[in-house]
């Protein structure tokens, strides 16, 4: 425990409990989100005090009774201002908001990062702290669409959803309700109860096209959980036909194992399987890699991707 | 058990903040026990009152150094102003008064008003750095939104329920390393580690001096130079072990980061057929068929000016172009330039020979 946390949390919680009566130790705690039992050490650290000198007039007084503590300050009654390292933590989160929301809301972003910004401690400026992170997500989806979506999960409103599957080359018109947007994999997710298929289905947003949201009101299904749909690390879809089954070269495994979290076998190869939901899907998956993948199961896939190799080679 | 440092810390503020102008530190020795205590050397003493002071300000305290009566004699001074929050407000359509301290320096605090949906980007901007997976930035994310809940409702500004999330990979950097890194970032000290490469698949040793921490596409890196070296290079944090940082000459940077770079442009998202030390080479590529798929693609590349089915690329990694084409299964087509188009074809008689006889390559 270093002083630095220790200091950071009196700060916070003198202003909040500074008014002479007693407070329960748990409920600072609570206030600072730390542990009971380190809110009672910090306030220990400071209560006891030995030889002080004649005259010395006490800057924070701290009385600890059993469960109890009050606080009698003579200052630090008003929070810190904002550290330099709070304002680039937070900085970095809006840096990040303005990559994904669309132009009319960077006013609120840009307006947000000035008034942080005077409500910072200055410090002598040789002692100002390099910016030394960065975030970025990609860009991979149509921000406006990515708002509606979000105003519509917030306000659990179903939306007409224009979109493209990845093999289709007309779009088709479903009416969906959110019940989770996700950035997993490098790409934007809706997770949606389809009206049309009647089931859970994942749209990725750079295939959407258009979003309407509608009057109709929806809620989540009861026991419905986001985390089980978008699975451990990436988003998938469970309501699978069948299984892909592929083995990925010693030349490519290691990359794929890593991501997957499995390990290699002996030659160094991998084999993974997939949950199958479409054709399509698998040969494009099967093809990104070139000849470094082959499909082991099932013989479908396997003639769907040299259906559409000879169909490249004869083009 | 009682903690020296933190009393001495807490003494010094007060000393400093109860003074409305700068102090020398032999007016401050007798508000602090600590520096006052008998039986200590003069230089002992103002050494600890020197540690204490650069302590504070690295945590964010801004003391100034001030010339002092004699100008021999500094002087220090910490505004009551400079230190405190401002008193924040909400800007509605009927704003409420801040609740100001009816005690003497906290009057004058100035005033700050948030408009709402400036509190609800900041309550955003704070879930969305919480779910990166950095304590440390979490950490500081996290106490400034405590120190804003003291003045404006910031849980009902969205901080509860984000509307969106970022699912976390699988392989992730742990929390130590990144504290380690976050340390020795600060200190300019070069870091030694063990790293995976992806390449050979073999781990070996590296030794690195850090320039920035980075978060893309839900993965972290360290932005660092080789000793010796002038090429920044890129390490994922979830292929380091064993990192230390030099333990030699403390207090003493290792490195300068050069003035011309930028973590930020550094860091930007590239295509993996973007990377690379080469010369970029336009590629032209046809779009035959109008998918999900090949219209996401077609976001990605640059207008050719009549032909509203083709986009230029800008390609340096010509086999990472040729096999991200394949995956669209010949909806997208290379039309230049040769060297180009003869890849692809190659790649694509190789991958069906590849899977005509694909016992040939199996175990």
């Amino acid at each position: 425990m270093s002083a630095s946390d220790q200091l950071r949390r009196i700060l916070h919680l003198i202003p909040l409990f500074a008014d002479g009566e007693s407070h329960p130790v748990s409920a600072l705690a609570g206030m600072v989100g730390a542990d009971r039992d380190v809110i009672l050490q910090d306030l220990l650290s400071i209560s006891e005090r030995f030889e002080v000198p004649g005259g010395f007039v006490e800057g924070l007084q701290i009385f600890l009774e059993a469960d109890e503590v009050s606080i009698v300050p003579n200052h630090f009654l008003r929070p810190m201002r904002l550290t330099r390292s709070e304002l680039l933590a937070l900085e970095l989160g809006l840096t990040m908001l303005r990559g994904e929301r669309p132009p009319e809301e960077h006013r609120a972003i840009a307006g947000a990062i000035v008034r942080l910004d005077q409500a910072v401690a200055r410090l002598p400026k040789e002692e100002i702290a390099d910016d030394v992170r960065v975030a970025a997500l990609s860009p991979s989806a149509d921000l406006e669409h990515l708002r509606r979506l979000r105003e519509a999960f917030r306000d659990r409103r179903k939306v007409r959803l224009t979109y493209r599957k990845a093999d289709a080359s007309a779009a088709s018109h479903r009416v969906i309700c959110p019940y989770g947007i996700v950035f997993a994999s490098g790409n934007w997710y809706a997770v949606a109860h389809c009206e049309s298929s009647e089931g859970i289905r994942i749209f990725r947003l750079d295939r959407v096209e258009d979003v309407e949201s509608l009057d109709a009101r929806f809620e989540s299904p009861r026991g419905f959980s986001l985390d089980a749909v978008i699975g451990d690390g990436k988003a998938f879809q469970s309501s699978s036909a069948g299984t892909l089954k592929v083995r990925y070269s010693p030349r490519i495994a290691r990359w794929i194992a890593e991501r997957e979290g499995k390990p290699l076998a002996d030659d160094g190869s991998l084999t993974l399987e997939h949950p199958l939901a479409d054709i399509d899907w698998a040969v494009r998956h099967v093809l990104q890699y070139g000849s470094d993948a082959t499909v082991l199961e099932p013989a479908e896939v396997r003639e769907a991707v040299v259906g559409r190799l000879a169909e490249i080679t004869g083009s | 058990m009682k903690s020296p440092k933190l009393q001495r810390w807490l003494d010094l503020l007060a000393a400093l903040l109860r003074r409305h102008y700068p102090v020398t530190f032999d007016e401050l020795i007798p508000d602090v026990p600590a520096y006052a205590a008998p039986g200590q050397k003069a230089e002992s003493r103002r050494r600890t009152f020197e540690r204490d002071k650069d302590e504070l300000r690295a945590f964010g305290v801004p003391i100034e150094t001030v010339p002092g009566p004699d100008p021999e004699v500094k002087a220090y001074q910490l505004r009551v102003r400079d230190f405190y929050l401002p008193y924040l407000t909400l800007r509605t359509e009927r704003p409420g008064r801040p609740r100001k301290i009816d005690r003497y320096g906290y009057q004058s605090l100035p005033s700050l008003a948030f408009e709402p949906d400036e509190l609800a980007a900041v309550a955003a901007a704070a879930t969305r750095v919480r779910q990166l997976g950095d304590p440390l930035l979490a950490e500081h994310a996290e106490s400034a939104m405590r120190k804003l809940a003291c003045d404006l409702p910031v849980d009902a500004a969205g901080r509860d329920e984000p509307d969106t999330r970022l699912v976390p990979p699988r392989a992730r950097a742990s929390s130590e390393l990144m504290v380690l890194l976050d340390g020795a970032l600060r200190a300019r000290k070069r870091v030694t580690f063990r790293y995976r490469s992806m390449g050979s698949g073999a781990d070996g040793a590296r030794e690195a001096e850090p320039f920035g921490l980075f978060y893309l596409n839900q993965h972290w890196y360290l932005a660092a130079r080789a000793r010796g070296e002038t090429t920044v290079k890129n390490y994922r944090l979830s292929r380091i072990a064993d990192a230390r940082v030099n333990p030699g000459r403390p207090g003493t940077p290792d490195y300068e980061i050069p003035a011309g770079f930028d973590l930020r442009s550094h860091a930007k998202s590239r295509q993996a057929w973007e990377l690379g030390a080469g010369d970029a080479v336009v590629a032209t590529v046809h779009f035959r068929s109008r998918t999900g798929a090949a219209a996401a693609a077609h976001r990605l590349g640059e207008e050719v000016p009549g032909h509203p089915d083709r986009r230029h690329f800008r390609v340096r990694r010509s086999d990472a172009f040729a096999r991200w084409l394949l995956s669209f299964g010949g909806d997208l087509v290379p039309i230049a330039p040769g060297e180009l188009v003869d890849d692809y074809r190659g790649l694509v008689r190789e991958t069906l020979d590849h899977h005509q006889h694909p016992s040939a390559f199996a175990p």
